[in-house]
């Protein structure tokens, strides 16, 4: 029986799934790669000035290319993860079980602890490089987070392609935020051209915790990101930002829960997606409040373009709501650019064309100016330009 | 520098200029006035090639050449420049790089170099300062939350750096208080040359006390009804729109 079946993953006839490309799953060995490829370091990202960086190849720690010293306030482990693990897909909803074929499958996780207290940031870049072609055997990157209460953590976390740009790439990602933590999540998808990049986080906010989402999508052939985040204790707060730019055959979906589970808990999310060619980006998030979550606010901001006629978004914002006392809104717009702002640009004489790619790179400014670590940014921003320019 | 000859506009089904014949000369300023709706925008819109209106009829000559034969773009870097009513806000595109663009766009035209970005910049706050517009401005993006005197010091900022040979100016005191139209017509008035032309689109005289104009043209149902000197304007704001019109504004 392969995975497909024994995990009985998602199919496109789920009402969650619906815009997932998730065809090419039937061409991929699930096995995962049996050790790490040899990689050179300048084929990597260049680093971020006072990051620890660690470096998975194919879901294995590379040593060699990742930080030895730990900073301070902050552990960091990699658990060699068991294949033989007991995993219960009916245990977890049909949503989740990418994640249940990931614990099932991967090989070596990594576990980031945060010490508790507020005096330290820790900074943490993991990057994970696929390189084993689809068809070889697959790559599961592994995270789990905890952090001590009121503890600081930066993670950065980069999936790119390296040898093969046809990779099966099935992450998971767990995050517990203790009460009074803060914690910015960078998360890029810059997967190979025929990749498929299926991801799923979990996460679990206490009290007074704010946790901050960065998604950016840019890579991958298929890029499916399936983000449950609960707001579980008071004041919890969450920011969920995601820029999606894809262009020829490319699906970009994410789908989004976020559970008001206490009062006055936050959360506000903005999506940007740009489709071009005959590609799609999709965005989906549903917000439900539960009935003890008195005076929770909720915001979603959710607008895709259209760059091309045969190029699809879809944004569906939904909210849930068992309480009253709640402020819950949203808005989602999915258009072409804006003719009165090209027009204003055309008229003080840029081309169209640079007209047209300005006011692309805006539309994703709304996301991409958010990021807080500038040489994060300016990587990203010069990525951007080189997609654009 | 402009000759309009019984240019005739429509937008849809409806006729909005109905055969407008204007020669605006090098080293002139002109005021366009009449009541709402009478096609004064629509005359400006259409001369800097705005899509959304069809020329049904006539022609437009600037320096001689075609003017509606051009696309916008090109006829902004032919020194075409449009004060807009209603500067829309495009969050994400810096001020400071679109001038840098736009002034690049016109030199690229002209086969110059780019401009070096530190000259620039001193440039642009030169101009800021004639403005009276403060810092923060150049790491906004384009209109990005500013009041509605920003957006319009903001258009003469541009025009003040891009130097056009024509430019016309839609409504630039509409919304404006007294303190910020002076600004506004300083702006406007350090830009005047023998060289340059200036439309100014205007409902009320109130801004020619600022910029004085050679000529004054009264719009009314899409076609001049009403030429003269700066007297004219006086003479409308004192008898109303109807003197020359006809009927009710």
């Amino acid at each position: 029986m392969n995975a497909l079946q024994a995990f009985d993953l998602p199919t496109s006839r789920d009402e969650n799934w619906k815009y997932a490309n998730l065809k090419p799953l039937a061409k991929v060995r699930f096995e995962a790669a049996a050790q790490a490829a040899d990689i050179a370091l300048d084929a990597l990202p260049a680093p971020i000035d006072g990051y620890a960086r660690y470096v998975f190849v194919d879901g294995h720690l590379a040593s060699a290319l990742s930080s030895t010293a730990t900073p301070s306030g902050v552990t960091v482990e990699f658990p060699k993860l068991s294949a033989s693990q007991s995993i219960v897909p009916a245990a977890k909803s049909r949503d989740l079980r990418f994640a249940a074929l990931n614990e099932s499958h991967a090989t070596q996780g990594v576990r980031i602890a945060t010490a508790a207290g507020a005096e330290r940031t820790g900074c943490i870049e993991l990057v994970f490089v696929a390189t084993a072609d689809a068809q070889t055997a697959s790559s599961y990157p592994h995270i789990e987070v905890a952090t001590g209460e009121r503890g600081r953590l930066i993670l950065i976390e980069r999936h790119v392609s390296l040898g093969s740009d046809n990779n099966f790439i099935d992450s998971a990602v767990r995050m517990e935020i203790a009460s009074g933590a803060r914690v910015e999540h960078y998360r890029l998808q810059e997967a190979g051209p025929k990749s498929t990049w299926i991801d799923t986080l979990s996460a679990h906010v206490a009290r007074d915790a704010a946790y901050q989402i960065y998604l950016l999508n840019l890579g991958a052939l298929s890029a499916r990101s399936t983000m449950s985040i609960e707001l579980a204790g008071e004041r919890a707060e969450l920011a969920l930002h995601c820029a999606s730019l894809a262009d020829r055959q490319q699906v970009h979906d994410a789908f989004a829960q976020v559970e008001h589970a206490a009062p006055a808990t936050h959360s506000r999310q903005t999506f940007r997606g740009i489709a071009a060619g005959r590609a799609r980006a999709a965005f989906n998030s549903k917000v439900v409040v539960r009935d003890r979550a008195r005076g929770a606010d909720s915001y979603q901001s959710l607008r895709g373009l259209l760059a091309g006629p045969d190029a699809e978004i879809d944004v569906r914002p939904q909210l849930e709501i068992h309480t009253d006392e709640v402020r819950c809104a949203h808005g989602a717009t999915a258009g072409k650019l804006d003719d009165a702002m090209l027009f204003y640009l055309l008229s003080r004489g840029l081309e169209p064309q640079t007209a047209q790619r300005l006011l692309k790179w805006a539309f994703l400014e709304d996301v991409v100016a958010k990021i807080a670590v500038p040489q994060l940014r300016a990587q990203i921003e010069q990525g951007l330009a080189g997609q654009f320019l | 520098m402009l000759k309009i000859d019984n240019l005739q506009v429509s937008v849809g089904d409806k006729k909005v200029l109905n055969g407008v014949t204007l020669e605006v000369s090098a080293g002139e300023v002109h005021a366009i006035m009449g009541p709402n709706g009478s096609g004064k925008s629509t005359l400006a819109h259409v001369l800097a090639g705005r899509p959304g209106y069809t020329v049904t009829a006539g022609t437009v000559l600037y320096e001689g050449h075609d003017l509606l034969a051009l696309p916008p773009e090109a006829r902004a870097r032919a020194g075409v420049f449009l004060g807009f009513q209603y500067p829309v806000e495009i969050p994400g595109v810096n001020n400071v790089y679109l001038l840098k663009a736009a002034v690049n766009a016109a030199r690229k035209q002209r086969g110059l170099p780019e401009v070096d970005a530190f000259d620039f910049l001193g440039l642009v706050r030169e101009k800021m300062q004639l403005m009276q517009m403060d810092d923060s401005f150049l790491s906004r993006g384009v209109n990005e939350g500013f009041s509605g005197g920003e957006k319009k010091r903001n258009e003469i900022l541009q025009m003040l750096v891009l130097e056009p040979r024509l430019a016309l100016l839609d409504e630039t005191d509409s919304g404006l208080d007294i303190d910020a139209m002076k600004v506004v017509a300083q702006g406007v008035n350090s830009l005047r040359s023998p060289e340059r032309a200036l439309v100014l689109v205007t409902h009320y005289q109130r801004l020619l006390d600022y910029i004085v104009p050679d000529r004054v043209h009264v719009l009314a149902r899409g076609r001049i009804v009403r030429s003269g000197d700066r007297t004219l304007a006086l003479e409308l704001e004192k008898r109303g729109y109807d003197w020359v019109t006809g009927q009710a504004a």
